[in-house]
Formats: C-alpha cells, structure tokens, sequence
C-alpha cells in the first residue's frame, strides 16, 4: 500500500446559507498522519466527505495524487472511510466485512477470504472471523472497521472520530495501534477529531479548524507552543489569557497592561504599542514564586485546589479574572495552600497574540 | 403472571387477563372453530323428501274437497283420514327441519375439479400480486425511509396514506373507470391515435387478470410499503454510505445490505398483502365483473350464499386459510426470519 497526497485547492461548502467550509487551501503529504481537529460544528467532517467523495463541494478542487476527484464518486475514490460509528455490516460475519470491499471489485471468494485472513492477522483478530459483528466489544469492533477499510488497499484512509465511542483507557490503546498501522502501511491518515489529546498525540500534522476555517497547520509541538490565533492557543490545551493594550515593545518582547498589572510576554507577531492583545501562558508554565523572582509576578489568591493525579489543578482568583496552575503533585507538600499567593512565569513563556475569538467564547 | 400482579396489582391484573382472553375467544377460537366444525359435517335428508311432502299435501287438498262433498258416515271416516294425513306430513315436515347431522371429510375431499383449479388459481395470483407489491412497493419504501429529506418523505407519507381515507370500494371502481371501455386510459390513447373509439376499437384492459393485479396492487400497496419502510427506517444510513464507500455499485448495495436487513419486513408485507389478496372479495368481484374467471374468495361466497351450503363454504375458507397459514411459514422459510423478527 502506498498513501497519497491530497490536496484542496479553494474548497468551499455552502448549505443553502449557511458557510460550513469557507474557502480552504490544504495539502495533506502522501504517508502522513494528518489530524483536522476542531469543536463540534467547525465543518471537519464536511470536509472529510468531501474528500471521501459523499459531498460535492461548492466551489474548489481536491486533488488525490494530482488526479481531480471532481468527476469520480466515492465508490472510485482511492479513500477509504471509517464512520464515528464503525457502521459495520451487522448481517455479515467478521470476514465478510473486511472482504466486502473486495467482493464488490468482484474477487473470487477464496482469494478474498485469504486476504481477509491476512488482515484479521494484522489487527489481531484471529479466531473471531465467523462471528457476527454484534458479538465483538468496543475495541474488536473498531479493528474490524480499520481492517474492512484497509482491505481495498486505499492510498488514503479517512477516520471520523473513530475512537469517540470507546472508554478512555481503550482509547489510548487504540491510539497507538492506529498510528502503529498507519507506519506499517503507509497510508495517508487523515483523521477528523475533537479530542485535541488525539490530536496531538497520533499526528504528525494538525489542521485546527474553526467555524469553517482551519485557523493553523502545523506539527503538535508547534502547535501547542506556538499557535498562530487566540482560538488556536485556548482550543489547544489549557491557557490562562490575560486581555490587554501593549504599551510597550521591543527587543522580539512586549509588556502588556493587564488587570494583574503589567505583563511581558514573547512578541512573535511584532505588535507595536497601542495595540489590544491578549498574553496566553500554558498553566504547567507558571509556578509559585519561591526564592528568585521570575519577568512576570502576579499576586492573586487561592480559590481551590483540584487533584488531577500526577498534577494538580491550582485555582487562584483576583478582580474576578482567574487564573489556573499545573502544580506538580509533591505530596502533601503543597496540600495547605491558601490565602494570598504570588505566582510567576518566564517572559518566554508568555506568548502575546492579537486579541481575537477564544476557544471558550 | 406474578410479574404482572406485582407491577399492577390483583384487580388490574384480572382486568388485562380477562380482557386478553375475551378478545382471543371472540376474536379468534369461537369464530374459527365455529367454521371448522361446520366443515366437517353434511346434512343427510332422503332426496326425495321434498316430493314426499308436496304429494302428500296434494293428497291432502283432494280429501279436503272429498269432504266438503260427502255426507254420511263416510263424512267422519274422510275427516280420520285428513288428521292422519296432517301428521304424516308434520312427520315428514319435522325430518326435512331436522335433517341427520353426518360427520366426514367429504366437504375437503369433494371440491370439485372447477373449484380446485379456481383455487389453484387464486393461489397463484395471489402469489403474482404480492411479487408485484414487493417489486414496486420495495423501492418506494426504500425512498421514503433513505432518500427523501424529512419534508419529501412526510410529503410521500402522505401520498400515499390520503387515498386510504376513501373507501377500498371506491379506489376499485376507481381503477375501473381508468381501466374500462372508454375509460381514462382509452380515451387517451385514442387522443394519441393508438386506438380509435368511434370504430370500437379499445384494448381490453378488463378482461386480462393485470387488471385485478393492478386495483389489488393498488389496494394493498399501503400494507406492503409501511413494513418494509419501517424496517428501512431504522438502517444506518451510515451502512449504505460504508459499502459505496468500500467500491459497491448500486445493485450490490442493496442486494448484500440493503434488503438482508429489510427482510423482516419485507417478509411480513408479503404474508399480508399475500392474505389479504388471496381472501379478496371486492377486488374481483368488481374488476372483471364476472367475466373472466372466478377469485376463490368468490366462489366461497356462493357457497354460502347462492348454493346455501354453508358446511361446503366453512371447509373452502377453512382450506384457505391453511394454505394462508402455509404461506406465512414459506415467507418465513424464503426471508429466513423467525417469529420474533416478524413481531418486531
């Protein structure tokens, strides 16, 4: 098997009149794991099924190979789709499944159990083939959509959501044996999804969407440490946002007026002074100030504690703005917190960005 | 049973019971076994007992008249002879009531060779009405349950629901009307010049059995179209999607998809639409008018209602009815569904 490139040339999609894609340049590498994540209504499905070919987008070209899509329909198209709900067949055994695509390119029936075995072997389902689909679990069930989809042999695989239904733990495992089968075959992934934990941990690209816009694409690590929006920086993990005027810049640095006083933070974009921006700084990058004061000091008071596991969640409030922490759980070292607090974060971490829509409005 | 007391309490309980148990009595044992056992018996009455009793009521009006004449004590012997007269044919009167009730199987056995083809017959239109239904029933359903928006389904629904509002009668005649001599389909046909109505030259329409196909299909289009939509209704989408998806054409989707899963209903729109054809009355009666062969719905009625023999009616409907029953189990058996997906 051998992925493809895919490629949208001014893709748009418009239902009476509502935008749901507005006009979209993306190319998607041949063998990538390409993820389009987004909330719920952002149009990544739209255009999903657009490439899959079950949607005729409204104005725009997507390209497969270099080859235009615009005449060939889904049966034609070298995609494969797996659906959010598997839509397994529920009439047919395990194998008949996985082989249906290849019983529709009319190979005998022999041959197409073979390659239906070969692909139970890859997703590990060996002794549950004569099963009907209804008898397997949660997990089972998904390896045997991967494996129906992967048995036409299709040069790029769509997944919408495919893991939304599985338990948080199964979820996990399943992350990786997808990116683990998208290494051993080759395929171009592209993977529709709303858990940004997906996201980042599967892709080696993600496109983030917003109200039919992708908003930025790029690598997890760059995404997360560098995002180019307000959406993108409050969708992508938890941020705190501190909205104000920037009154001063320079030296790739600027100092905001913020409610907790002036703040300094990166200054990636160049704003000049005057203008309305926000500073993003991820909770993990904060810490309680002990001992050597850090560029930006705040002071604010300890609202609640919330454990999360190996960290916890520091909840402090001042003026009505809150503000959260990422604490490493050291025990009980840091269990009698409260009152007053001064917090702290390097001026690197701090990222000031033009202000803009947040994830959360 | 104890679930039930215990979810509603003893007189709610009494009530559903009791309630069940009527219906199952008046609905179904009484009246059925009230015509099977009506099947299985003749009435035996001496074949000449009718002449027996017009003679004998001759006799009597002669020795009326022989004793209006007579006088004397022949008078009195004349007046024994009328009293004997009147009970003998009270006698006889009394037999022909009352003729022997004879068990057999003769009602069953003795159908004869014109009825049996006629039943046969039936048989097999009813068969061909339903493989009708289902060929053009089955993509209408498919539509309305997958294909149409909401509004174009409600909009279908309703299509074909509103002429159900009419009586059955009516929608025949209905058909009729179409389908007659100088009907809607002739008169339009001779607009385009194909035929010519002035010369008398009209197709037949009426006397091919298409005829009574079509009004039957059209009659029980309903009772085919709602099973199978709603088995459809409740198939993913997705399902349809996946396999065009995985390289199906149109035709394999349905055939490896698609119908496996409307089977239930497909199965149960056959068996109905099946019965309700092989038992219809008013479709043939009305559509051919008598002249081209009989539906075996027709010639029961005359069982009962021309020839006045009731037990020779109760043993064909009987008879009917099990070949119906068959036919529930053949439907069963072709759509490999049990019981339970059928009462889905």
């Amino acid at each position: 098997m051998h992925g493809k490139d895919v490629e949208l040339q001014g893709v748009s999609m418009v239902f009476g009149d509502v935008v749901a894609v507005a006009p979209t340049d993306l190319t998607i590498r041949a063998g990538e794991f390409f993820s389009i994540l987004g909330p719920s209504g952002c149009g990544k499905t739209t255009i999903l099924r657009m490439i899959s070919g079950f949607l005729t987008p409204s104005a725009g070209r997507i390209l497969i190979g270099g080859e235009d899509m615009g005449d060939i329909g889904p049966n034609r198209r070298p995609t494969a789709l797996i659906f959010q709900n598997l839509a397994l067949f529920p009439l047919m055994s395990v194998w008949e499944n996985i082989a249906f695509g290849l019983e529709a390119r009319g190979m005998p029936k022999k041959a197409r159990r073979e390659r239906a075995m070969e692909l139970i072997d890859l997703v590990a389902l060996r002794g549950h083939e004569e099963k009907r689909t209804g008898d397997l679990s949660g997990g089972q069930r998904q390896r045997v959509a991967i494996a129906r989809a992967l048995a036409v042999e299709p040069a790029v695989l769509l997944l919408d959501e495919p893991l939304s239904a599985l338990d948080a733990k199964l979820r996990q495992h399943m992350r990786a044996e997808l990116k683990a089968i998208q290494r051993k075959t080759g395929v171009t992934f592209i993977y529709i999804t709303h858990d940004q934990g997906e996201a980042l941990t599967m892709s080696d690209r993600i496109a983030v969407m917003n109200k039919g816009a992708v908003e930025q694409v790029a690598a997890s690590d760059r995404l997360y440490d560098d995002p180019q929006t307000p959406f993108v920086a409050t969708f992508v993990g938890e941020q705190n946002v501190f909205a104000g005027r920037v009154i001063e810049a320079e030296a790739g640095f600027a100092l905001l007026d913020t409610p907790f006083g002036p703040l300094r933070g990166r200054n990636r974009d160049g704003l000049a002074a005057g203008a309305s921006a926000v500073l993003c700084v991820r909770p993990e990058r904060m810490q309680l100030v002990n001992g050597a004061l850090p560029d930006n000091v705040i002071s604010a008071d300890v609202e609640r504690r919330d454990l999360e596991g190996p960290f916890v969640n520091l909840f402090l409030k001042r003026n009505e703005e809150s503000i959260v922490l990422h604490l490493p759980n050291r025990g009980a070292a840091g269990r009698e917190l409260s009152g007053e607090q001064q917090i702290g974060f390097s001026a690197d971490d701090g990222l000031v960005l033009t202000s803009g829509r947040l994830a959360r409005d | 049973m104890t679930e039930l007391v215990r979810s509603y309490g003893r007189p709610l309980t009494a009530i559903f019971i009791g309630l069940t148990t009527l219906w199952i009595l008046g609905m179904i044992l009484v009246p059925q076994l009230f015509m099977a056992e009506r099947s299985f018996w003749v009435e035996e009455k001496p074949n000449d007992i009718s002449l027996k009793i017009d003679r004998a009521y001759a006799d009597l009006s002669t020795m009326k008249f022989d004793l209006a004449r007579a006088e004397g004590p022949g008078k009195d012997e004349i007046a024994g002879r009328i009293e004997a007269k009147k009970r003998e044919i009270a006698g006889l009167e009394e037999q022909e009531k009352q003729p022997r009730k004879v068990y057999t199987m003769r009602n069953y056995t003795r159908m004869s060779a014109l009825h049996f083809q006629i039943f046969l017959r039936t048989i097999f239109y009813a068969a061909m009405v339903t493989v009708l239904a289902l060929v053009v029933c089955y993509p209408v359903a498919y539509a309305i349950a997958q294909v149409a928006t909401p509004r174009r389904a409600a909009f279908l629904m309703l299509g074909l629901i509103i002429p159900y509002a009419i009586n059955e009668l009516l929608r025949v005649y209905a058909w009729l009307m179409i389908l007659d001599y100088q009907g809607v389909l002739n008169t339009m046909l001779d607009w385009i010049g194909v035929t010519d109505l002035a010369t008398q030259q009209w197709i037949p329409f009426l006397q091919s059995p298409g005829a009574v196909f079509v009004a039957m299909v059209y009659a029980y289009i309903l009772f085919m179209v709602f099973p199978i939509y709603n088995t459809l209704e409740t198939l993913d989408k997705n399902q349809v999607e996946a396999a065009r998806d995985l390289g199906a054409s149109t035709w394999r989707i349905h055939w490896r998809v698609v119908i496996p899963y409307a089977k239930p209903g497909m199965a149960v729109g056959c068996i109905m639409t099946f019965m309700l054809s092989a038992g219809s009355y008013s479709v043939p009666q009305i559509m051919t008018r008598g002249t081209s062969g009989d539906w075996f719905s027709q010639t029961i009625y005359r069982q009962f209602f021309e020839s006045n023999n009731w037990n020779n009616g109760a043993a064909y409907a009987f008879t009917l009815l099990i070949v119906c029953t068959l036919f529930i189990f053949l439907m069963m058996l072709v759509f490999r569904v049990g019981v339970r997906d059928i009462a889905r």
